[in-house]
């Protein structure tokens, strides 16, 4: 699980490893994430898996690539 | 040809105006985007100075929406070649953040189109930027209208 900006500094690391059990929902893995990163429930989150949006039943298998972020601010 | 980049140098905003341009167009539109001084608080309009910026991005996951925004935009206008070029890391005040050359036959698609690939751009691109004052440092949070995920009830 990848961090930028406004929430690696809220989870205070860049990236995490989280043991999943395949064919979990994407929603769980976020919602375990912000359980062990309280502080990331103070912001409006994103979530992408392989570097593509998601929606919450998009299945998480071994070895992807997750991403949490704020509302994006470039330009 | 199409291009877009993400760089940690500065943008020379004519290299990319002149790599859009094919023989069969008439205009180039370009936006020059850059680092503001003053920034108004939406919420309590207080006006803060800002020393620097500094941009992140998710590089690949940026990469891959910028491609995406061009064929969208291709297929919406009527335009010849877009560049984009996005700045990363610390920029100074007036420096350029975001380049957006599109190329067009005619300028009006051009200008529209051009329009569009910023403002999609503010709402996709996993790019962020935090403002750095002298008291202090901000990650701005952008609006956006992908829909997050619902949080379980649990």
């Amino acid at each position: 699980m990848l961090f930028f900006g406004a929430t690696a500094d809220a989870a205070g690391q860049r990236s995490v490893e989280m043991p999943v059990k395949s064919g979990i929902e994407a929603r769980s893995v976020f919602n375990e994430v912000l359980n062990k990163f309280p502080q990331l429930q103070h912001h409006k989150l994103l979530f992408a898996v392989n570097q593509e949006y998601v929606s919450g039943d998009r299945t998480i298998g071994d070895g992807d690539e997750l991403a949490i972020f704020t509302a994006v601010s470039g330009g | 040809m199409d291009f877009f980049e993400l760089t940690s140098e500065p943008i020379s905003i004519e290299s990319v105006a002149r790599r859009v341009v094919p023989p069969e167009c008439g205009a180039t539109v370009t936006l020059d985007g850059y680092a503001r001084k003053f920034t108004k608080n939406k919420e309590t309009g207080e006006v803060r100075e800002t020393l620097y910026l500094v941009y992140e991005a998710y590089e690949e996951m940026a990469l891959k929406e910028l491609s995406k925004l061009i064929d969208q935009a291709h297929q919406k206008y009527e335009i010849a070649n877009v560049g984009i070029v996005h700045r990363t890391r610390r920029l100074e005040i007036g420096e350029t953040s975001v380049v957006i050359s599109v190329a067009a036959p005619h300028r009006r698609a051009a200008f529209e189109a051009c329009e569009w690939l910023i403002k999609e751009l503010k709402r996709t691109v996993p790019i962020w930027k935090k403002e750095v004052y002298a008291d202090g440092e901000n990650w701005v949070e952008g609006e956006t209208t992908h829909s997050p995920l619902p949080p379980s009830q649990s």
